[in-house]
């Protein structure tokens, strides 16, 4: 590794929308300019964690770095940040526009561009960065450039004179937008000689070295024997190695101004060095740090419960270890009469709390119950004090309180023109008020409103995907809390009742949402050997009830010689599923129950 | 462990496979017949062979008092091909005194003279794949044959029972059918009580009565995940259940497992073999036996059973009887224990398994905590040592306390890494 001035480097990042071809296009890059060799491709290289092959998406941001000689002949570094491509992580993303000076704009050749595309473009246009746009999977046959050049221009107000056409499968383009991201990408300033400032944009946690760090260097120099001082935190800690990612991790001595790059500090957990944190010297610090750090604040509530007593002990453990790797997660101690001891967990959204689940159940083995998504109340009690509720079950009796307010948001959709309807009924649906509607091109248009905040996270995403056959995509972000005829909406079975299942809910909605759960409910539960009588109720007014029939038949009608095995297996395998339930009182509940508000429309 | 008495012989041969079979059957042809020439007899001849050539390379055994040709369809078979094989048995093994010899047949594929001939060939126990006395029915289950043929069969039946030649034979019928094509529901208490007074008046003395198994890749299976196919809801499907218990019980039929029925001394002493843990032998493609409680299922496809059969001859497997003495493990022992009248003797089986004489208590006291509410809805009868399941309604809910028996046996039981008694279940 050799010092490369500022000149020639280039730190850019792709935006795009989930499927239209980021990872592959990456893969590519890497490929093009021999940093990885393509025997060592593995698909996708920049999506490493298991999770993210498998949802196609990226969560947890990488980078890296490669080497290209130029039409001039000159050697360049490219770095190429990678940027997660979900609405619970805008902030993630932000970070790592900061750290970079260009991006390529990819669109799907025949798809257009998408609302996710838009909210991280127009980041992009804030941070002041040079946009390439790239038509990709011009090889399918359904690729309409021209058509999608033009709603670039109208939507973004992007020249796409120059825009790059490609195919991230054939290679077709490839070499093109490595010599435009020398071209037109501006370098970053040289800023060598003044105090260290380094951005994070991403860390994650190794067993071994602890924290890794990856970086931005915006000014100064940063070297392998240097004491540094997280801004943010105000930890100070001794470097054990500082180096690139070319993808793989290799040490250097030092990065200057506007190289990317790692370091390791035997830093304990992923929160002691936040992205968006602020790395100086500490002999000799920069005056102020950069700006635009703020906490990781979760939006999106819900317990988290084993399935096993036995293995709240395991529990704890596995969210400890996951928390070294993960800021934005927040938990608590919780215990409920009807599910023992368990965890208060917060998430930035509901993609979040699902990977954090998943994650538990597959790299822990876990068998959790998770409750439905809360968001966090605000209420306010006759008394004249306040208090923030993130579990519907403590919410205070109304004699108590005067008023429960709930976070908003300003929700934007963005959609082909055909589906408008349908979407504005759903957003009414869902309480949502309407405050516009622009017309993108002919056929595009976005919706506007500001809805609460609770009514997006149950199944709204998946409502709009399938009223939408996948068509329109969608953005929010809070925007401050309102008063509303709120209520508690408690749930009985067998007499019992089951806190898990509790929820907040406008008054209006109230008697639907009850008549909803337990014919739900009734449907999730399976029969067992007794009646089961299910009641929703506010207070002690039951508003609706419903009530499971005793199972009457359970049985194996033929087991000859050749049977045996395999009706063994199938008892056996029963057993297990049972065994995933949760016993709330005499009543085995399964996992799919509690999240039961989230299915009233299916 | 006693060394098997019995012996089960698959025949494949079937015209047509029916919208619910799943098992290993070779379909030949509504034409097919075993007659020279015709469509499929080579194919039976062929097969017959390596049946005959697998009985051969078999290790000696004791007569035998139970020998079953189930199929499949075996009254495809002739009179002389049907003695051949118990006459390959007898060469084996020998036929005890008064063994017991039954035969599948199915109406439409016999007639009164080849019942005859299957008599005179040894057969002394019949069970006829009835399956319904409603055309509509037999139709929508894929059968080949018609109301008028399964009467034209019982009448055949009846003679040769009423005469002597005929020891006993049983009708086989399905319950809880789905919906025919372009019916709305699935037929009702009221059809079914008519089917069980014809069944009655049939004056078969032993029934086998089995609910409707979906079993994926079947026809039925297919339409039921297309979401095609109108099934009795739960309800109706239990109160086909009992109906059947207390209409066949009222006409004198004991309920003597989950599925069968029959009049005093007609139980079928070949099926209760496999509910007892006895051993058996099974021979032919698809055939499970039962060894030292050991089963082996034999390849299910023609080529691959064929292959299997050289194997054999080079390096016989099937071990001498009486060398693997280990016996069939315990949770298997409940699961088909646990189907008949009798129920088990919980404490012998315990014994059996390898649990010490000084825990046997401790485990018993345990099983009754485990199931003490199932004791206490009446399902589960305690009576003396026996452990036995009420009929009706503990046989239809049997697989409630078998779950809770078999997830208790894999904590207690002898595991390759448990600290369970070291029962000889373990082994293999």
């Amino acid at each position: 590794m050799t010092d490369v001035p500022a000149s020639r480097i280039r730190n850019f990042c792709i935006i795009a929308h989930i499927d239209h071809g980021k990872s592959t296009l990456a893969d590519r890059l890497l490929q093009e300019t021999g940093t990885v060799a393509a025997r060592d491709m593995q698909e996708q290289f920049l999506d490493n964690m298991e999770l993210e092959r498998e949802r196609g998406i990226t969560i947890k941001l990488q980078a890296a770095r490669m080497e290209y000689t130029a039409a001039d002949g000159e050697k360049y570094i490219l770095n190429l940040i990678d940027t997660p491509g979900h609405v619970d992580f805008s902030y993630e993303v932000s970070r790592s526009l900061q750290a970079c000076e260009g991006a390529l704009l990819v669109v799907d050749a025949s798809q257009g561009v998408e609302a996710q595309t838009l909210a991280n473009v127009y980041l992009a246009l804030e941070n002041d960065l040079e946009i390439i746009p790239v038509l990709n999977k011009i090889d399918l046959p359904g690729a309409d450039p021209d058509r999608i050049k033009e709603e670039i221009e109208a939507i973004i107000g992007l020249d796409c004179s120059n825009a790059i056409v490609c195919s991230a499968k054939t290679g077709l383009g490839v070499p093109e937008i490595l010599q435009s991201v020398v071209d037109r990408v501006p370098p970053p300033k040289d800023l060598i000689q003044e105090p260290l400032k380094a951005l994070i944009f991403d860390s994650y946690y190794d067993a071994y070295r602890g924290v890794i760090v990856y970086f931005r260097v915006i000014s100064g120099t940063v070297s392998r024997k240097d004491k540094v001082l997280l801004m943010a935190s105000g930890k100070t800690y001794e470097l054990d190695e500082v180096g690139v990612m070319a993808p793989d991790q290799r040490q250097v001595d030092s990065l200057h101004a506007g190289e990317v790059g790692y370091l390791a500090a035997s830093i304990k957990a992923v929160a002691d060095a936040r992205v968006g944190d602020t790395i100086t010297l500490v002999n000799d610090p920069a005056a102020e740090p950069l700006p635009g750090y703020t906490e990781a604040k979760p939006m999106v509530f819900c317990g988290l419960f084993p399935t096993d007593a036995d293995q709240y002990p395991d529990l704890r453990e596995a969210l400890d270890k996951l928390k070294l790797s993960d800021a934005a997660l927040k938990y608590e101690p919780e215990t409920s009469s009807a599910m023992g001891f368990g965890f208060r967990c917060g998430f930035l959204g509901l993609l979040h709390m699902e990977i954090v689940q998943e994650r538990l159940e597959r790299e822990y083995n876990l068998d959790l119950i998770v409750t439905a998504p809360s968001v966090i109340y605000r209420v306010n009690m006759l008394d004249g004090s306040t208090m923030m509720v993130d579990n519907p079950a403590t919410l205070p009796d109304p004699q108590k309180r005067e008023s429960i307010e709930e976070p908003y948001v300003k929700l934007e959709i963005y959609t082909p023109n055909t589906y408008n309807g349908t979407l504005m009924e759903l957003c009414q649906e869902r309480r949502g008020e309407f405050i516009d509607m622009k017309y993108i091109t002919t056929d595009r248009v976005t919706l506007h409103y500001e809805m609460p905040l609770a009514e997006v996270v149950t199944d709204f995403f998946d409502q709009m995907k399938s009223r939408t056959k996948g068509y329109a995509s969608m953005e929010y972000s809070l925007i401050g809390y309102r008063k509303n005829e709120l209520v508690r909406l408690d749930v009985l079975i067998n007499a019992e009742k089951a806190d898990p299942l509790t929820t907040i809910v406008h008054r209006d909605k109230a008697y639907n949402v009850g008549k909803g759960l337990v014919e739900k409910l009734k449907e999730l539960i399976p029969r067992q050997q007794f009646k089961i009588p299910i009641q929703a109720a506010i207070g002690s007014r039951v508003i609706a009830s419903e009530s499971i029939s005793a199972m009457r038949k359970d049985v194996l009608a033929k087991c000859y010689g050749g049977d045996i095995s395999r009706k063994k297996k199938l008892l056996q395998k029963q057993a297990k599923g049972k065994k995933r339930m949760k016993a709330m009182g005499k009543v085995e509940v399964p996992q799919e129950a509690f999240m039961a508000v989230l299915k009233l429309n299916q | 462990m006693p060394p098997a008495r019995s012996a089960y012989l698959h025949i494949p041969f079937c015209h047509r496979r029916c919208f619910y079979c799943d098992f290993a059957v070779v379909p030949l042809g509504d034409q097919a017949s075993a007659a020279p020439g015709a469509p499929g007899a080579a194919s039976i001849a062929g097969y017959l062979d390596l049946l005959q050539r697998e009985i051969a390379v078999s290790p000696a055994g004791p007569p035998l008092s139970t020998v079953y040709l189930g199929g499949g369809t075996p009254s495809l078979l002739s009179p002389a091909q049907v003695k051949g094989l118990l006459q390959a048995l007898k060469q084996r093994f020998g036929l005890a005194p008064a063994a017991e010899i039954s035969l599948e047949l199915d109406p439409a594929s016999f007639d009164q003279q080849r019942l005859a001939g299957y008599l005179g060939a040894g057969v002394n126990r019949v069970s006829l794949g009835g399956q319904s006395f409603d055309d509509q029915v037999l139709a929508s289950l894929g059968r080949r044959h018609r109301r008028g043929d399964l009467q034209q069969a019982i009448s055949w039946l009846q003679q040769a029972h009423g005469n002597g030649r005929l020891a006993s034979w049983s009708l086989d019928l399905i319950q809880a059918v789905p919906a025919a094509p372009g019916q709305p529901d699935a037929p009702g208490l009221e059809h079914w009580r008519d089917q069980l007074q014809q069944a009655i008046a049939s004056t078969a003395p032993h029934l086998s009565v089995y609910e409707l198994t979906l079993e994926p890749g079947t026809v039925f299976g297919k339409r039921a995940e297309r979401g095609e196919l109108t099934l009795a809801d739960e309800d109706l499907a239990a109160d086909l259940l009992e109906l059947t218990s207390t209409e066949l019980g009222a006409a004198g039929y004991g309920h003597y497992e989950i599925s069968n029925y029959a009049l005093p001394g007609h139980a079928s002493r070949h099926n209760r073999v496999y509910w007892s843990g006895a051993d058996w032998w099974g021979f032919g493609l698809g055939a499970t036996s039962c060894q030292g409680g050991q089963r082996l299922a034999r390849p299910r496809t023609r080529a691959a059973y064929g292959a299997w059969l050289d194997s054999q001859r080079q390096q016989p497997v099937a071990a001498e009887p009486g060398l693997l003495a280990t016996g069939m493990p315990l949770d298997e022992r409940l699961l088909v224990g646990l189907r008949r009248r009798e129920g088990v003797v919980m404490a012998a089986l315990l014994a059996d398994a390898g649990v010490e004489p000084g825990q046997v208590p401790g485990h018993l006291e345990q099983l009754r905590r485990l199931l003490a509410a199932e004791r206490k809805q009446g399902l589960l009868l305690i009576e003396g040592p026996r452990w036995r399941l009420s009929a009706p309604a503990g046989l239809a809910l049997s697989n409630a306390v078998l779950r809770k028996l078999l997830d208790w046996w894999e904590h207690v039981g002898p595991s390759p890494t448990g600290s369970g008694p070291p029962g000889p279940g373990a082994a293999g």
